[in-house]
């Protein structure tokens, strides 16, 4: 039984699952046998779990949505309502948001300060015009008449983009906590982690957002 | 029955030579530097675009066929989260990816349930309510 | 808007006498306690080893300890109910109607919440990472966040008994009885805003407990070596992290149908309250397995440490325990039969609904298989055990009997389904916990609790429970519906009587438990677990010192085999000497201890309180209060403490030299 040392020190995950051992790995591991994996390893899967249980959160509120599209109340529906412009404009700045948040992750690995600070603002410029556009969306909705109190249709499309709006507006606020961080602190390792959970945050809100434009603006404009 | 053992087999101490919780180890930078890094998100950022724009495309133009047109898009958009996770989120499928991709596996599934047996029992409900 | 929302003096129940003497009783218990606790000065100590620890043994007895006070409260609501129950045929009995239903819905939301989920989870937290042979949970910090966030959740509905109401609406508030049209009071936001923040800290532990399971483990230790235990846990924390969010999600949804107006579940505007049901239950069918598969997973140890042998069939043991997780998520609709989806959906979860009972029938099997054969030792542990197997079989079997819709269309909300959900939990979870705790006391403790008392308390328990619970079948049977504050048929009556005796000998069963405890303390020093194994157990937490030291292992173990401390103790009996050489020891990093969580909660509650009594400025101050905790935790630069290697040494020479001597008298089992 050769030491299974030379795994943890490459930072392989001794906790893949399946037969073939994990790349640059001895045979030990391949059943999860090398002992407690890497910190990198144990914060991302953690994060990503997370990533998963908001999926699951996302996914009542597409229920009850998908229930309640129909109960109108004898009020304005997704096509009176929708407009796809402004939905474009939202998707493009999201996914360039993606986009330079992937940027900044390449900058991070790269121990560039000066380029994780630029990627990252601009990542939070474009984040920021997205909550613009929407908040500005969400008047215009309340200004006509059509707020969330008034069917139950409202109700479930206000709570579901809504909910999208509350992460990415908890999101900015957590990429100006890692640009002061990043700052302070430079690229210690716990910050390099932390970073990664927020990359993969970033992504996942980017991920929502499809199912959200693609479900309820472009379905329901075409379902009425 | 023990005899198959020797007096170092109990204690990880020699096999794991670093005794730790979780390892404090040096990330590498993946191989490849900087140009296949920026070249791998550049192409999921044109892929992503290119298929979002599809999707707002077609409810207008007569390139799909009607009835269609809702099922194209879902697809467009089933095929963007698949250009997220590959290019943006990583996920690949060697080994050591295995635990994160059973885990959105796991998380398709519950969706899948939660979210259809909702509609399925809701629309039966509703429709005996009636 | 007044500068203290709708909090007015009007909250105090100063016309009510039940909630205000024991309000003030349990106010007065509390200042004496901290008073005593003060004049001693054990606060430093208290503050520095257990509310701000990290630790996941000390974080795992701090959710025992909340359990059990909670129960305590939990139980003395179900005595009011029995009480009343017994006296109010014909006859308005003692609490009048909107004060029962606070009664019934206190009780349930607190024993579920507050009692079972804090036990399990605890007991998890103390066992799960000494079983995997690692030093601590993936996240320590989190698990201290989570354990003081349930604490928040709990204190806002003891809070209610004193400050405004509680809900009136059950432990599950459907609406719409609990849109604000109908419950306009406080009672449901006091709920649903304890639930919500206890509900962050579970989904968590949930996070914590899978991250560990599957990337933390001893070396050499596979998926197909870990205790059963440990796998009863991971799928018990896969439900909690499928399950949570839509928990999360749905009483979001009536929040803000009672804070905003949304018309989610309202009668009007298109809502439709059917919605609720639907969700709250696709949390609430999973809620339950994730209460009894880590019940079924201390039995899997219990039954095979004393029956001396391995457990029998750990491959069937596993593959059921994955089918049940998988399985409770396609069932939730039999709560909810008669509300009129139709023969095809009821058919498919009605047929889903039995199927489940399968897996759990191979579990059962595979315990009698255990034990025949084995050398019994009817130690109290076992005594749980072997009560759950005869008494959860009834209780499963109606369950088998309500899965069938027609069945169901008679059974549905009569007595008979509170007796089945009670036979499974109290049978099922409780006794599992209670098997858990005395068998992990002296792990966790260092001494072993009264073995007579013991007995007593879980005699007292099974003939309690009996006699409680077996009039409710029979009187759901003959039509009795249940949460009845009053009634007027004849035929139940004696048999309300009855129950109230049962409850009564329950009573005496807990009076017992808190005697064993406080025998036990007071005599501990006659009972001290020296070695670490007082019960010749077979998996890797006997392997340590009890109670084990901060870093768990000296040096993480080798695992070869299922049951790896029993391969341990087999070679050494065989070569006369300890397993592993004494090693050469090294200094050890354990997490740094903080009061994030503690802080965290603090806000939690603020904020809580704040939401509830709509004293909006104060909601802010929570607010940001909470994130400036996170940024001052996040700014740390130390988040690991050294122990020398001399202090490691100490620790683990002692419990090497306690082992050999008991390995040199034969008394190592």
């Amino acid at each position: 039984m050769s030491a299974p040392s030379s795994a943890l020190r490459t930072g392989q995950d001794p906790y893949h699952l399946g037969h073939a051992p994990a790349t640059g790995v001895p045979e030990y591991t391949g059943h999860g046998a090398g002992g407690p994996a890497p910190k990198r390893v144990v914060v991302g899967y953690g994060f990503w779990l997370f990533i998963l249980t908001d999926v699951i959160l996302f996914a009542s509120f597409f229920a009850a949505y998908a229930v309640l599209v129909h109960a109108r109340a004898g009020g304005p529906g997704p096509r009176d309502l929708f407009d796809l412009r402004t939905t474009e404009i939202e998707t493009a700045c999201l996914l360039l948001s993606s986009f330079t948040c992937g940027l900044a992750s390449i900058a991070v690995a790269r121990r560039s300060l000066l380029w994780t600070e630029v990627a990252l603002a601009v990542t939070g410029l474009l984040g920021a015009t997205f909550i613009g556009i929407e908040i500005h969306e969400f008047a215009r909705l309340v200004a006509v008449g059509a707020g969330p109190d008034r069917s139950a249709f409202l109700s479930a499309f206000f709570t579901l983009v809504g909910c999208h709006g509350v992460h990415v507006t908890a999101g900015l606020l957590w990429l100006g906590t890692m640009m002061a961080q990043f700052r302070a602190k430079g690229f210690a390792q716990n910050i390099r982690h932390r970073y990664l959970c927020y990359s993969l945050f970033w992504h996942a809100l980017d991920i929502i957002w499809i199912g959200i434009f693609s479900g309820v603006y472009i379905i329901g404009v075409l379902m009425q | 029955m023990s005899s198959q053992y020797s007096d170092e087999d109990f204690d990880a101490g020699s096999r794991v030579g670093e005794d730790h919780v979780a390892g404090q180890l040096p990330h590498e930078p993946p191989a490849g530097g900087v140009r296949s890094e920026l070249t791998g998100y550049a192409i999921g950022l044109v892929l992503a675009a290119a298929l979002t724009a599809a999707a707002f495309f077609s409810p207008g133009s007569q390139a799909i066929y009607g009835p269609g047109i809702v099922m194209a898009v879902v697809v467009l958009g089933l095929a963007q989260v698949g250009v997220h996770l590959v290019f943006f989120l990583h996920m690949t499928t060697s080994p050591d990816n295995t635990n994160n991709v059973l885990a959105l596996a796991f998380g398709l599934i519950i969706v899948s349930i939660v979210v259809f047996g909702t509609i399925w029992a809701m629309y039966h409900m509703n429709h005996n309510m009636i | 808007m007044t500068l203290l929302g709708k909090l007015s003096w009007q909250a105090l129940p100063l016309t009510e006498p039940i909630p205000l003497y024991s309000g003030a009783a349990v106010g007065l218990i509390l200042v004496a306690i901290i008073a005593w606790v003060a004049i001693r000065g054990y606060l430093p100590y208290i503050w520095r080893e257990w509310i701000t620890s990290v630790d996941h043994k000390r974080i795992g007895v701090m959710y025992c300890i909340l359990a059990w006070v909670m129960l305590l409260r939990g139980f003395i609501d179900a005595m009011m109910m029995r009480a009343q129950q017994a006296v109010a045929y014909r006859a308005p009995g003692f609490l009048p109607p909107s004060h029962f239903d606070q009664v019934f819905s206190a009780h349930g939301t607190i024993m579920i919440f507050f009692v079972a989920m804090p036990f399990v989870i605890g007991l998890m937290n103390i066992i799960v990472p000494l079983q995997l042979g690692v030093r601590d949970v993936a996240f320590p910090t989190l698990n201290s966040v989570s354990f003081w966030l349930t604490c928040a959740g709990a204190l806002l509905v003891n809070i209610s008994l004193v400050v405004g109401e509680f809900a009136r609406t059950g432990w599950l508030p459907y609406p719409p009885l609990s849109e604000l049209a109908y419950s306009p009071g406080v009672g449901i936001d006091y709920y649903c805003w304890a639930i919500q923040i206890s509900g962050i800290g579970t989904l968590m532990t949930g996070i914590n407990f899978v991250t560990t399971i599957l990337k933390m483990r001893a070396p050499g230790m596979q998926y197909t070596r870990m205790p059963v235990f440990c796998w009863t846990a991971l799928a018990s924390n896969l439900l909690i992290l499928a399950a949570f969010p839509v928990l999360t999600g749905t009483l979001a949804m009536l929040l803000l149908d009672r804070y905003l107006g949304f018309h989610f579940f309202t009668n009007t505007a298109g809502g439709n309250s059917m919605i609720f049901m639907n969700l709250i239950w696709a949390w609430g069918h999973p809620e339950v397995y994730i209460l009894v598969l880590p019940a079924f997973g201390i039995y899997s140890e219990v039954v095979s440490t004393f029956s001396s042998k391995p457990l029998f069939g750990y491959r069937s043991m596993v593959y059921a325990t994955m089918a049940i997780c998988l399985i409770s998520f396609t069932v939730w609709l039999h709560h909810f039969f008669t509300m009129g989806a139709g023969a095809d959906v009821n058919a498919f979860f009605g047929i889903m609904s039995m199927i489940i009972a399968i897996p759990t029938g191979v579990k059962i099997f595979n315990w009698l298989f255990t034990m025949f054969g084995g050398t019994v030792r009817f130690k109290t542990p076992m005594l749980w055990s072997i009560g759950f197997m005869l008494s959860f079989m009834v209780g499963g079997m109606t369950g088998v009997m309500l899965a069938i819709p027609p069945a169901d269309f008679q059974l549905h909300n009569s007595v008979f389904l509170v007796a089945h959900f009670h036979n499974v939990i109290i049978a099922g979870v409780l006794f599992g916990i209670f098997a858990g705790y005395t068998y992990w006391f002296p792990k966790a403790f260092g001494f072993v609790l009264d073995e007579t008392l013991g007995k007593w308390a879980f005699w007292l328990w099974n003939i309690g429970f009996w006699v409680a619970w077996g009039p409710g079948y029979i009187t759901g049977l003959e039509g009795m519906t249940r949460r009845l504050q009053h009634y007027d048929v004849a035929e139940w009556h004696p048999w309300m009587v009855v129950a109230a005796v049962g409850v009564l000998i329950i009573l005496c069963a807990v009076i017992v438990q808190i005697a064993q405890l406080v025998v036990s303390i007071r005599t501990r020093e006659r009972r001290r677990d020296v070695t670490g194994d007082p019960w010749g157990g077979r998996n890797l937490e006997w392997a340590t010192a009890s109670p084990p030291p901060p870093f768990n292992f000296a040096v993480l173990p080798n695992v070869h085999d299922q049951e790896p401390y029993w391969d341990m103790k087999i070679y050494a009996r065989e070569t006369g000497h300890l397993a592993t050489p004494e090693p050469d020891y090294q200094p050890i990093a354990v997490p740094r201890n903080t009061p994030t969580g503690f802080v965290t909660a603090f806000f939690a509650v603020l904020t809580g309180f704040s939401l509830i009594w709509h004293i909006w400025w104060l909601v802010m101050v929570g607010l940001v209060g909470a994130y400036v905790t996170f940024v001052v935790f996040a700014w740390r630069d130390h988040d690991e403490v050294m122990i020398p290697a001399e202090e490691v040494a100490r620790l683990d020479r002692a419990n090497r030299a306690a082992r050999t001597a008991a390995l040199q008298q034969g008394a190592l089992a």
